[in-house]
């Protein structure tokens, strides 16, 4: 049968140049959850596998004296969901997921895999959007950053080009005080999203928002971030008018489809409220604070 | 058509063993064809059902979805090597008394999920139990007897 | 009416009897089995509906290395098979009639070059207009998909025409009349999904040739029996040359009764002079097998002022799909289960069946039931909300008692129904419902839905040996497919004979050995095979005795069974074990012990003085269990999403042999029946069934399902039920569509008409209700 080379380098100087070498044929592999399913299903059928398993600095979790998070790209969804150092506005990406798939699926696969791939319903990409990430790239020519926000280019396509590997995730440390919340609707536990809105809130001693980033998912070839709504609320107390307003404005920038997980014109219906709910929890989460 | 294999060392449920794979041959593939272990079930093939999950380096995985060739110097358990021969772990034996089996063709994957939970928290209670499982489709049972037998393995005593 | 349980063995919550080897992995299902030398298959289905095929370039094909046979319409006999219409060949001949449809046959040395050649088979295809739906089908101008239906066999009166497959009625009393009395009317028109089986393990067969040319065949199924008499008809084989055996199976509901692909390795195996084997990937098993009807219900109810129920109308439309398979009998089934378990005087019913270029639809676990029930038991909710009455004192207001006959006039000797609906009602604290509180952002509905279900059908039989030693040999060709019946066959057989559950072993079928047994479907197996199980200990225990008089110079009226496997003297210590008696039958007088049993059920479906029918199926059904499901639902505000929060059941199976098990059957059954009518949806693009994995058709997991299930048995024994025992392995599931929308209704004030109660469709009955208050 054709079956693929397999590689399994120490290092990611060495995955990218077998990556390279390999050209169009190549794919690297890290949780294989995705990938192997589509060998299965005989979607893909690489010549050159290149396991990141076995590179140790991918699996690292570290944060900078800056506060900022480094997410190995190899970092397992369980991990990542377990991870006690995100809290606050970074907490967004530890609930996402919380919520990838099932316990086991979580233990395979990883955050580099996830938004590689880039399924426009996952779980990873608007919560990476709302958490401001950068994706660190690494390729021929060393490593560059990309943000989260123009990482994701919608329908399965990411900046990553060929021969690239993502090595890391970024998380800039968030606002002061400021909540991270993510809701998944989904037909049965453990699918992909019907539609997901991801959020990161702060307010000040007043009450009013000094800090908003919010992305959805399931709506589009990938996250949908809209600074124009968001900042109908920023600066001002998060009142249920404001928030239907914000909500209004992005739902003009979503592209959803129906498909079997649900239609395009319920996607549209249903955004607003699931935006009316994560402010409502995020704000509740924010109350003994305040 | 060509066939590249490589020679991979993982230890199966405690024996070690030297298996050539090709770079695409999944875990349960070699499991069930070459080391004629059919306790993981094809279900889907896909991640999905959960049939074939198996623990690899104390976790359970799909091994559907898991590359043979990957797992160099891993250690893998599968249903088979759970208890020795003629005997069974208390939440197979709670899972048996409590006839939460029927027709069985998830049953290794539940066992598997079931007897990690018991590893990692031995005395969960019921919204654990149902998040433990929540990854292991069952058609026939309902799940509640399968809840209740893992609860009841966990409170039911000795090993 | 109690039924005596002397030795204590029925009614015990025995464990399984092979659960062991299931939890240890050494169970061996389908495709776990091999035999040396063994060839592996793929299929290659059509990527048409509706075709006429022209031809086959199978060059790239043949030239993969590893391949050994590729086998298209053209190489199998022109044999039809089929439940009711024999309709459906082996394979693709001539005509496509469906998408995904099996057109070629690989086998090759391993299954990936058997897949990598079946898609380099290359199908030459005349399209023709595709079919899509039933309406479609019923256009004056519509391609005809059989085009000789009118000359294929039929197993009863069918009423046929064009594409329509078969035309049934069935009414009783007076329909106008009865509407005329009605103080209030409801009518409307309901919708249910497509259903797939999704039983975790995909179907599969195993085929091996002798040199006499005898084929064993072991395959994924619910009958060895019915694998043998379709791939015989298929194939135009004698029945003699093909024993079919069956490995564990996992998990069938309808989906395993009927042929799949069982016919294309017994014609390989024929060609091939090797073993082959056929496994289905989960997208084929999807896409080739079978699934539930889809139902377009217009129904229509009557009642007086005083919520007496006067009249009761409904038409039905089934998509066929492209076979009849079990069809006609759901069709058939349907319109009698349309009364459902109440006194309504005037009931008129008919349905179309029409066939269409879709995977076949058929067997399902609830048969018809849970659709008609769907619609049904709505409509008594509406009626008692427009009379101002509580759901259920509606519905045991116009009960059915014991000693009413079944819609048609068929007997229904034990009904156990008003403990149901007590039981239920008690455990669920119906009179309270209101009052229960909702959690933050939900909506609490609470609903009811009763059901009766049959259990009965057909022949079958059961042999009952005595070993040298007085142990018990069992064989009765019942497939357990995972519901236990291994388990309560032996519980009665050691009931019958006083001797403990593991001094007796059972026979896997083996169509060679076992007595004929129609199937595992229609809930039947503990009440017909357990008579004939009982029948057969009976004969056994005749025997046993007529050696022990002799032993004992003793009447055998003065006889009787030990626990333990004695037969004594009444009133007195002396007494002789079955390991004496038995070899005093092989050694000395008598010959060994066998006793055996068969019967086939014979109670009239119809009585004629009282019904009308005309092409129904079933001139002889079964018995009734009855049931009364309450369901409390959470409706999301947000979103529409609707969960199950807890489930109380009363359910009447005569007698539990084993508690445990109908409790399973119970739960088993409820969420299955919950994925039907909440998430569970085959999507369609265009002739292409859009969603065939996992990851796009959802079922519930362990989240989805409530934890909280109550079932209260209760006890009304069948009069010939074996231990008073009726059937438990559809019931379940008939109630829960019906069940679920009442308390959805209940929660939003709106009432869904179409499954699945998916989040958007619960979400826009919500929000139009909202809307208008
Ligand atoms: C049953 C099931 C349910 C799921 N449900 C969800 C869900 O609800 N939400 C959700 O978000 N996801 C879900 N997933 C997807 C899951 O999260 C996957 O693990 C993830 O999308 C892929 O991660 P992986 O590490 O397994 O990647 P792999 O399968 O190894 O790779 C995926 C793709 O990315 C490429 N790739 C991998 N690593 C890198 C890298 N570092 N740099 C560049 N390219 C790379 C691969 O070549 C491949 O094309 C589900 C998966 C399954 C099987
Ligand atoms: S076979 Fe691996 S999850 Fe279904
Ligand atoms: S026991 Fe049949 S799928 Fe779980």
């Amino acid at each position: 049968m054709m079956a693929a080379t397999f590689h399994k380098p120490a290092t990611v100087d060495d995955a990218v140049r077998v990556l390279t070498d390999a050209g169009e044929g190549g794919r690297p592999i890290s949780g294989g959850a995705t990938l192997v399913a589509m060998m299965n299903a005989k979607l893909v059928e690489p010549d050159v596998l290149v396991s990141l398993s076995a590179i140790a600095e991918l699996k690292d979790f570290g944060r900078a004296p800056d506060g900022t998070v480094r997410i190995g790209a190899m970092r397992r969804h369980r991990e990542t969901a377990f991870e006690s150092d995100l809290a606050g506005g970074q907490a967004v990406v530890a609930k996402a997921a919380s919520q990838i798939a099932n316990p086991p699926v979580r233990n395979m696969g990883t955050i580099g895999g996830s938004i590689s791939f880039a399924d426009p319903a996952a779980d990873y990409p608007p919560a990476l959007v709302a958490a401001d990430a950068t994706i660190e790239i690494a390729g021929p020519d060393g490593r560059r950053f990309v943000p989260a926000e123009e990482f994701f280019l919608g329908w399965y396509e990411t900046a990553v080009e060929p021969g690239e590997i993502v090595t890391a995730v970024l998380l800039p440390p968030a606002p002061d005080r400021a909540v991270g919340h993510y809701e998944k609707l989904c037909r049965v536990a453990g699918d992909f999203a019907l539609a997901s809105v991801a959020l990161v809130l702060a307010l000040d001693g007043a009450g009013t928002v000094t800090h908003l980033r919010l992305a959805v998912g399931g709506c589009g070839g990938g996250p949908v971030r809209c600074p124009e709504a968001e900042a109908l609320v920023v600066g001002a107390v998060p009142s249920a008018e404001r928030i239907a307003a914000l909500a209004e404005r992005l739902v003009e920038d979503l592209d959803p489809v129906d498909d079997s997980r649900g239609s395009a014109e319920y996607r549209l219906q249903i955004v607003p409220r699931l935006i009316a709910k994560a402010f409502e929890e995020a704000l509740t989460e924010m109350e003994p604070a305040r | 058509m060509t066939t590249k294999t490589q020679d991979v060392t993982v230890t199966v449920n405690g024996a070690a063993r030297t298996l050539a794979c090709a770079g695409t041959t999944t875990l349960l593939t070699v499991l069930r064809d070459d080391l004629l272990l059919t306790g993981a079930k094809r279900g889907c093939n896909q991640g999905v059902c959960g049939a074939c999950t198996v623990l690899i380096d104390g976790r359970p995985m799909r091994s559907c979805l898991t590359l043979a060739a990957n797992l160099d110097g891993a250690e893998v358990t599968t249903v088979e090597g759970l208890a020795p021969r003629g005997e069974l772990t208390r939440v197979q034996e709670s899972l048996l008394k409590q006839n939460a089996v029927q027709c069985g063709f998830c049953t290794s994957g539940m066992v598997m999920v079931a007897h990690d939970l018991l590893q990692r928290s031995p005395d969960p209670d019921v919204e654990e139990v149902r998040d433990a499982l929540s990854g292991n489709l069952c058609r026939c049972s309902g799940y509640r007897a399968l809840v209740d037998a893992v609860i009841d393995a966990a409170t039911g005593g000795a090993a | 009416m109690s039924v005596e349980i002397p030795f204590g063995a029925v009614g015990a919550n025995v464990a399984k009897l092979e659960s062991a080897e299931k939890l240890t992995g050494a169970a061996q299902y389908i495709a776990d089995l091999s035999r040396p030398n063994m060839l592996h298959a793929a299929i290659v289905q059509s990527d048409v509906a509706h075709a006429r095929i022209l031809g086959y370039d199978l060059t790239a094909a043949l030239a993969v290395p590893g391949v050994s046979a590729i086998l298209t319409g053209a190489d199998f006999p022109d044999g039809r098979m089929g439940a009711f219409i024999k309709d459906e060949h082996a394979i693709a001949k001539d005509k496509i009639r469906y998408f995904g449809e099996p057109v070629a046959v690989v086998a090759a040395e391993d299954e990936e070059t058997a897949r990598a050649a079946a898609k380099l088979v290359v199908v030459d295809y005349e399209e023709l207009p595709a079919i899509l739906s039933p309406e479609a089908g019923l256009a004056p101008d519509a391609a005809i998909i059989h085009e000789e239906l009118e000359s294929y066999l039929k197993v009863f009166p069918a009423i046929c025409d064009g594409n329509m497959a078969s035309y049934t009625e069935l009414s009783e009393g007076d329909i106008e009349a009865g509407f005329a009395e009605a103080d209030v009317i409801v009518e409307g028109e309901f919708e249910t999904a497509p259903q797939a089986h999704l039983a975790i393990e995909p179907v599969g067969a195993l085929a091996e040739i002798d040199s006499q040319g005898r084929i064993t065949l072991w395959s994924a199924n619910q009958s060895v029996f019915r694998v043998q008499a379709n791939v015989c008809e298929s194939l135009n084989l004698p029945m003699s040359k093909l024993r079919c055996l069956t490995p564990r199976i996992g998990g069938g509901f309808g989906n395993k009764m009927e042929p799949h692909i069982q016919p294309l390795v017994v014609r390989l195996t024929q060609v091939t002079g090797r073993p082959v084997k056929l496994i289905l990937n989960r997208e084929e098993d999807f896409e080739c097998v079978r699934a539930r009807h889809p139902f377009k219900i217009r129904c229509r109810t009557g009642a007086k002022k005083d919520g007496t129920l006067v009249a009761r109308e409904m038409d039905v439309l089934l998509d066929c799909g492209a076979f009849g398979d079990d069809s006609p009998g759901v069709l058939g089934y349907s319109l009698l289960m349309s009364r459902g378990p109440y006194r309504i005087p005037n009931v008129k019913c008919h349905g179309k069946l029409v066939y269409t270029n879709k995977i076949r639809f058929g067997a399902y676990r609830g048969f018809g039931n849970p659709q008609v029930s769907f619609a049904a038991e709505q409509q008594l909710d509406e009626i008692a909300a427009k009379l101002g009455m509580d759901p259920l004192d509606l519905r045991e207001k116009n009960l059915l008692q014991p000693g009413d006959a079944w819609f048609g006039g068929g007997k229904v000797a034990s009904n156990g129904l008003a403990d149901c609906i007590a039981a239920a009602r008690k455990a669920s604290d119906w009179d309270s419902r209101t009052a229960r509180p909702a959690p933050k952002g939900k909506r609490r509905g609470t609903g009811v839905a009763l059901g009766a279900h049959i259990s009965g059908l057909l022949g079958t039989g059961a042999i009952v040996r005595v070993l040298e030693d007085g142990s018990i040999a069992l064989n009765t060709g019942a497939v357990d497919i995972g519901q236990g019946s291994d388990t309560v066959l032996v519980q009665m057989c050691a009931e019958a004979l006083k001797v403990p559950v593991e001094k007796i072993s059972l026979a896997s079928p083996d169509t060679d050995g076992s007595p004929y047994n129609w199937g595992t479907t229609a809930s039947r197996v503990t009440y017909t095979t357990g008579r004939a199980v009982v029948g057969a200990s009976k004969e056994v225990e005749k025997q046993l005795k007529d050696h022990a008089a002799q032993m004992l110079e003793c009447a055998v009226g003065d006889l009787e069974l030990r626990p333990g496997g004695m037969v004594g003297v009444t009133g007195s210590d002396k007494e002789v074990s079955f390991h004496q008696i038995s070899l005093r039958a092989h050694w000395g007088a008598g010959g060994p012990i066998v006793g055996h049993h068969t019967l086939v059920f014979d109670q009239p479906t119809v009585d004629p003085k009282r019904a009308i029918a005309k092409g129904l199926p079933f001139p002889q059904i079964g018995v009734y269990s009855f049931i009364c499901t309450v369901v409390d639902t959470l409706t999301d505000e947000v979103s529409g999403k609707t969960e199950v929060d807890e489930v109380w059941t009363g359910v009447d199976v005569g007698k539990a042999i084993n508690p445990s098990l109908v409790i399973g059957q119970m739960d088993g059954g409820f969420v299955q029946g919950m994925g039907f009518a909440l998430c569970e949806e085959m999507v369609w693009d265009g002739p292409k069934l859009a969603n065939p994995t996992l990851l796009d058709y959802k079922v519930p997991t362990t989240l989805d399902a409530p934890y909280r299930m109550h079932t209260t048995i209760v006890d009304a024994p069948e009069p010939d039920g074996p231990f008073g025992a009726k059937g438990a392995g559809e019931i379940g599931l008939v109630p829960v569509p019906a069940a679920i929308a009442n308390a959805i209704a209940s929660a939003i004030g709106n009432r869904l008409h179409s499954l699945p109660m998916k989040p958007e469709k619960v979400f826009r009955a919500m929000t139009e209700h909202d809307d208008a208050a």
